[in-house]
């Protein structure tokens, strides 16, 4: 492959994916070189590396760490059960969503899957304030507060997650051979038997990419907390408290920028140590 | 509501080798019928009786209803009518799986998640069958087959005809009351069919158990089938042995259908009535019938009438003869030769056995052929029925046979 593609077009193709890579890096080599600074070291030289020291690195976290407003480790562990919950949640009922709209072939399955479908398409910010109301209102119908809750934000966002989940599994389920249900079901396996152990276990490698990609738009996100769970609510998800150190008139960028580190970092870690898989995970079921 | 089905644990229990507690496993099949929501009826009224330890092979062209049928005995599909006994147990309505019946897929269905051993193994977890009688079994169906070496594997990592041996041990370990097969063998190449064929033969003694097996292919249907059932748009055309349906087709689509190459049938003949005597016209020959067929159609009261006559492309025989044809194509194919020729506007296609070709058989030459009366199918020109064996009682009863008769 490599040698025959062309040397001139080869150094073109490579020119264009540094440039792009230099681009989409810019960011993340901005806040990893200004985490080793003080606050006055980066606004005096936010591009090099003058200031920076390590034992700088250590006070900027034992500064973001151990500052109360900020609470680092509860809203870590907001985060994190947050993520977790909505993307078991997701994988377990996108699933059987994709299983049963793509093997009972109604008119309203199908109805429900262009429902599905054209739920990607209306972007977030056309539905996000009535979405606040509409919450407050059937909070206050039912009993449970739905804004500022874990159960309330998990909720959204498997209704927001649940379409692409749904759309890619389907996809997925289509390619399961329909014989292996019925082989299945002679075999002495329940309808959730057959789910739970001949199409759950299939869908694994796509299950694993939406859960990468659901997982990392649910881990990153602030719009929807900061609108659910506001900015001085009791429960704060990590970008949303990063906010902390960001006054009208003070910004405070050491601490800004570390803790954007540290709101990254299990993003990087996880993608690092499942790297094998989510990779696998995006070209399993292209060749047989 | 729950069907008589012994657990297969109970019946894992004792004994050697494949040593079944006599399980008797007929299969009872009453007017079954399927209708499609879109109302088009893929099967009318099938009755079949298995009895106990059968190979029952279904078969028929693409979209006869043969599968339907299977799937309707596997649980697969739903029952629009009719009754459906296992073992004395009435079925309809109970699900697959408690139907203690094992189905080997055309497609193998093996599950790619899991490795042979999990594959034989799963269903017997599924029924709580204890972990060392499940490996004991599982091993001992995978040393018969031969895939002991293959038990760590995934099926993707498995040749065809390995995959196959795997479906058939998945069914195997089970040991099910009744053995079903849709097409196990068209995903194989010609060679390993040949070579699977004969080994579904050796299994068959070795696990005796009832079998249904579907398939469009007739060399398959012949050679395993204790019975065949033969069917056409949904219908039953003829149930019997392999003999039965090659010596006395009950129509043309079962003389047409069964055998390779097929009948030669000669349109525009005439049975003839002289004297008492019946003679069969084809073209400007004509023949005496054999006396058995001079008895049956006496008996039958058949009339002097318009018929096709179908003659056996191996029970012609060239070189002296009433009839005349032109070779077209000469099939040489060693131990015999098949000559395309054409006889007064119909198509016949002879297969000679070459030790016994003393003529020339060449391209374009014109030869001498003759038959023996007796191996003369007599269909009738507006029915199709055969004139002898057609018997109208059991095609009413929805399971037609070909008629007896005792001279």
């Amino acid at each position: 492959m490599k040698t025959k593609m062309k040397t001139s077009s080869f150094i073109i193709i490579m020119v264009l994916a540094i440039i792009v890579a230099v681009y989409t890096l810019m960011p993340f080599f901005l806040v990893v070189i200004n985490v080793f600074k003080s606050a006055n070291g980066i606004v005096a030289d936010p591009i090099g590396t003058t200031g920076a020291s390590f034992s700088q690195l250590l006070t900027n976290l034992s500064n973001v760490v151990n500052n109360t407003n900020f609470s680092f480790w509860y809203a870590f562990g907001t985060s994190a059960l947050i993520t977790i919950v909505s993307l078991v949640l997701l994988a377990l009922f996108g699933g059987m969503a994709a299983w049963v709209i793509c093997r009972n072939k109604t008119k309203w399955s199908t109805a429900i899957y262009m429902v599905f479908i054209a739920s990607m398409i209306i972007p977030f910010q056309v539905v996000m304030l009535p979405l606040i109301s509409t919450f407050r209102d059937v909070g206050s119908f039912v009993g449970i507060s739905m804004l500022q809750s874990i159960p309330g934000i998990v909720f959204a966002y498997c209704g927001f997650g649940g379409a692409m989940t749904v759309f890619i599994l389907t996809g997925m389920v289509k390619t399961v051979p329909y014989d292996l249900e019925e082989a299945a079901s002679i075999d002495g396996c329940s309808y959730e038997g057959i789910y739970f152990r001949i199409i759950f276990p299939l869908l694994k490698p796509s299950i694993v990419t939406v859960t990468i990609l659901n997982g990392m738009w649910i881990w990153n996100d602030y719009l929807l907390p900061s609108l659910m769970l506001g900015q001085n609510g009791r429960v704060k998800t990590l970008p949303v408290a990063v906010q902390a150190f960001v006054g009208s008139y003070v910004k405070q960028w050491d601490l800004i920028l570390t803790a954007a580190l540290l709101a990254m970092l299990p993003m990087i870690i996880i993608f690092l140590i499942a790297q094998k898989q989510i990779m696998s995970g995006m070209v399993e079921g292209a060749v047989k | 509501m729950r069907p008589a089905v012994k657990p297969v644990a109970a019946r894992h229990s004792g004994g050697g080798r494949f040593a079944r507690v006599s399980v008797m496993a007929e299969v009872i099949i009453k007017d079954l019928k399927k209708v499609y929501d879109n109302d088009v009826v893929a099967v009318h009224d099938v009755n079949l009786h298995i009895k106990d330890k059968e190979f029952i092979v279904l078969v028929g062209p693409s979209g006869c209803g043969k599968s339907t049928t299977l799937r309707m005995v596997a649980g697969l599909e739903d029952i629009s009518g009719g009754e459906l006994y296992i073992d004395g147990v009435l079925v309809n309505d109970i699900a697959p799986k408690d139907r203690d019946i094992a189905m080997v897929f055309q497609s193998y269905a093996l599950y790619p998640h899991m490795n042979v051993y999990d594959n034989m193994a799963f269903a017997l977890a599924l029924r709580r069958v204890p972990q060392d009688q499940i490996d004991k079994k599982v091993r001992e169906v995978a040393e018969i087959l031969g895939i002991t070496q293959y038990l760590e594997r995934k099926p993707k990592a498995l040749s065809g005809g390995q995959r196959q041996r795997v479906a058939i041990g998945r069914a195997m370990v089970r040991d099910p009351k009744v053995f079903l097969m849709d097409e196990p063998l068209s995903n194989l190449d010609a060679k390993l069919r040949n070579q699977m064929r004969a080994e579904i033969i050796k299994l068959r003694q070795r696990i005796n158990t009832t079998f249904m097996y579907v398939t469009h292919d007739q060399t398959e249907a012949m050679t395993l089938g204790d019975r065949i059932v033969i069917m056409k748009d949904g219908v039953v055309n003829q149930i019997g042995t392999p003999e039965d349906l090659f010596d006395r087709p009950v129509n043309l689509f079962v003389a047409g259908f069964i055998g390779t190459p097929i009948m030669n049938f000669f349109e525009g003949c005439k049975l003839l009535l002289e004297d008492g005597v019946y003679y069969a016209q084809i073209h400007d020959a004509k023949f005496k019938l054999d006396e058995f067929q001079q008895n049956a159609l006496k008996q039958n009261g058949q009339k002097a009438c318009d018929v096709v006559c179908g003659i056996r492309p191996c029970h012609v025989t060239v070189g002296e003869g009433e009839l005349t044809a032109k070779v077209e194509v000469n099939e040489m194919l060693g131990s015999e030769v098949n000559l395309h020729t054409v006889c007064d506007g119909d198509e016949v296609i002879m297969v000679i056995p070459t030790m016994n070709l003393n003529v020339d058989v060449s391209m374009g030459t014109e030869i001498k052929f003759s038959t023996q009366p007796r191996l003369i199918q007599l269909f009738d020109k507006e029915t199709g029925n055969n004139l002898i064996w057609y018997d109208k009682e059991s095609v009413e009863a929805n399971a037609p046979v070909c008629k007896t008769y005792n001279f």
